[in-house]
């Protein structure tokens, strides 16, 4: 089964809890699995490509090692009562633990997690699919929901519209930086021109945000989405209670 | 019945204006039938159309005096669902008419807004794109279509509507001729059924043996064209040699063009056939295989810099190049960028613009934002000039003013380029006509 088929507000909450959860605790092998299982989730139950999930995980990894390098050389170390509990634990691993390894790999592998999670959504979420399921299950409304779906349709005119405005003012002898900020209030200017066409356009064909509406797709909660609600934070709390480190 | 009735209507954008856009206008318009209004570029006909549909004052702008009124009710007493049983409004920019991704879920987003019974939305929206033959094009993203094909799935949206008045407001400026008549018969044919269509046009040809009424707002003014210049500039400006463009797929396939200094040289071809893009390749903005010369020279050996000071361009939306916040200071930055001498305000003049020098750019007509951009533009002293479709948002007169305000100046040397789909503003003005057909360009 494909996770896209899944309610997204569903997916949105259960990522939301879950996040929450791992907060609370400071289990490493739980991160770890947590992060591994979302990559296999997204590998297998998603039409996500690797090298995409790659691309996007590039910087959660950079940052994740940013944190592990801070953690292991600038960390207090372990304290005595940690100690205590990793006495069975080989000498090797009780002194690589005694210096910052394993609060490095605390916080460390908490971003991974956090960064599986939060891929785990994306990938397996259409955009206007979560704005029509955050209408009917969390009363969104209708004005601020199809508000957003106008602005997401109009993105990538505005990086089109970007790259022409710059190339019209090279054009009519302005020497352009990356970061000059002219044509960037041009950019601005036809955006919120376009915003008012598009509300004018919506408008005529009958929106208002504030009237009754019919609905000819009710997203309906289905068994798979409870099922995927529940197996996660059962998951989650099992691996708090039983994992050790 | 009228259909619509304009009384006394007195309309501008800013309270503290001294100008109105609409003065005590007064206009009714028949139920049925297909309505033609015309005028001139900036006398008020989109505002009057926004006003018409009930847009404005609500979106913009202050009402004055007077009222509109549909079958005897006001629009602005009426709230959208209820007015969009009145009057829908096709737009200009077909890419600012829709919030979903998809026609059909655009369609689904109309009729919800009016209460279709779920069970019939499916139905209802199937039926109006069968109608225009868009069946095909139904979940095809909107943003892969072309302009044409964007215009007939608003109009879709409008038929599925099913409003009693369709409003037009120069649906036709970014499209081809060719759809723009299949648009106007399927008009027709809704008109036939008893719909009434209002158009808001420059292009009054366009509607020939089909409109019942053409009504001119504004003067109507004639401008004589001056006779064509036979044998003008035998030096090439710029050279095509077997250039092939690529976007996505093969636009242009060993084209081959010279376009003569000093002369004023046309591209013909249907929207999408790559006629943009080739002008982003002659401005080393794109890639290209084979060779383009400017000047005398290789285009790959002129730096950027210095291309942009041989060669100027006017994109299709004019508002894209205004790089300050009034006319005057536009006209202004231009002389002090390419360090000119010459007076601001004789060239602002010279285009009809002084009037409005105090105005920000972005609230001037299309027509007025494009003339502006030219001079702009022009006031650079470039010797080419690269002209993106001028004929968008302008009136017949605007145009010919323009174009005659080119042809003096390429009399003093300038080459001017222009892509377009007009195949009229070619007829009567190009001293040499391209045009861009399958792939090919080839000397028409």
């Amino acid at each position: 089964m494909k996770l896209e088929k899944l309610d997204p507000t569903v997916k949105a909450c259960t990522s939301l809890v879950c996040v929450i959860l791992l907060s609370f605790q400071y289990l490493v092998s739980l991160n770890i699995a947590v992060f591994v299982l979302s990559l296999l989730l997204l590998l297998t139950c998603t039409r996500a490509r690797g090298i995409q999930v790659l691309k996007l995980l590039l910087p959660a990894l950079v940052a994740a090692f940013g944190l592990f390098v801070t953690g292991y050389f600038h960390g207090r170390g372990t304290r005595a009562e940690d100690l205590q509990k990793i006495a069975a634990m080989p000498y090797a691993v009780r002194a690589a633990m005694s210096t910052g390894l394993y609060p490095a790999l605390q916080i460390s592998t908490r971003l991974l997690a956090y960064a599986g999670f939060g891929l785990l959504f994306a990938l397996s979420t259409d955009g206007e699919a979560f704005i029509f399921s955050l209408m009917h299950r969390c009363r969104l409304s209708p004005k601020f929901a199809y508000g957003i779906l106008a602005a997401i349709r109009l993105m990538p005119n505005m990086v089109r519209e970007f790259k022409s405005v710059r190339l019209a003012f090279r054009a009519r002898g302005m020497q352009l930086r990356w970061y000059s900020l002219p044509p960037v209030f041009t950019m601005l200017v036809n955006s919120i021109r376009w915003s008012q066409c598009v509300a004018m356009a919506m408008e005529s064909k009958g929106f208002d945000g504030d009237a009754p509406r019919t609905c000819s797709i009710v997203p309906k909660l289905r068994w798979y989405d409870l099922a995927f609600f529940s197996c996660w934070i059962t998951g989650i709390l099992v691996g708090m209670c039983l994992l050790r480190y | 019945m009228d259909a619509v009735t304009i009384g006394d209507v007195t309309f501008r954008y800013f309270p503290e204006g001294k100008r109105n856009i609409l003065d005590h206008v007064e206009l009714r318009i028949p139920e049925g039938g297909i309505t033609v209004l015309t005028g001139p570029s900036g006398c008020g006909k989109s505002t009057l159309a926004a006003l018409m549909a009930g847009l404005y004052p609500g979106n913009g702008g202050v009402l004055i005096s007077g009222d509109v009124k549909l079958w005897g009710r006001s629009v602005f007493s009426m709230r959208p669902q209820e007015r969009a049983a009145y009057i829908t409004m096709l737009f200009q920019d077909p890419d600012l008419q829709f919030c979903m991704s998809t026609l059909r879920k655009e369609l689904r987003f109309c009729l919800e807004n009016i209460c279709v019974r779920p069970d019939e939305i499916g139905t209802r929206s199937q039926q109006a794109a069968k109608a225009l033959g868009m069946e095909a094009l139904l979940d095809r993203p909107l943003d892969t279509l072309s302009g044409g094909e964007k215009q007939k799935a608003a109009l879709c949206c409008l038929l599925a509507l099913d409003s009693r008045i369709f409003l037009l407001d120069e649906a036709f400026a970014n499209i081809d001729t060719r759809t723009a008549r299949e648009i106007v018969s399927h008009l027709r044919s809704a008109a036939d059924r008893g719909k009434t269509i209002i158009a808001i046009d420059h292009h009054a040809e366009l509607w020939q043996g089909a409109a019942d009424r053409v009504i001119s707002m504004g003067e109507a003014q004639v401008v004589a064209v001056p006779p064509k210049r036979i044998g003008a500039g035998d030096v090439p400006a710029v050279v095509l040699r077997d250039v092939t463009v690529r976007r996505d797929r093969v636009l242009i396939e060993g084209g081959c063009a010279v376009f003569p200094k000093g002369g004023m040289s046309m591209i013909l071809g249907e929207s999408g056939s790559g006629k943009t893009t080739l002008f982003r390749s002659l401005l080393k903005q794109h890639p290209y295989e084979g060779h383009m010369e400017v000047d005398g020279r290789d285009l790959t050996a002129i730096r950027q810099k210095e291309l942009f000071c041989k060669v100027g361009v006017v994109f299709q939306k004019p508002a894209d190049q205004f790089i300050t916040q009034n006319v005057l200071q536009e006209v202004q930055a231009s002389l002090r960028l390419w360090k000119r001498q010459e007076d601001a305000r004789t060239l602002l003049e010279g285009y009809g613009l002084w009037q409005y020098r105090k105005y920000s750019p972005y609230m001037l007509s299309q027509g007025q934002q494009r003339k502006l951009a030219v001079l702009s533009v022009l006031a650079g002293g470039q010797e080419i000039l690269l002209l993106d479709e001028p004929t968008y948002g302008q009136d017949s007169r605007s145009t010919a003013v323009m174009m005659e305000q080119l042809r003096r100046k390429t009399e003093a040397g300038l080459t001017v380029i222009c892509i377009t789909h007009d195949e009229e503003l070619a007829k009567v003005w190009a001293d040499k006509i391209y045009r861009l057909e399958g792939r090919r360009l080839y000397e028409a």
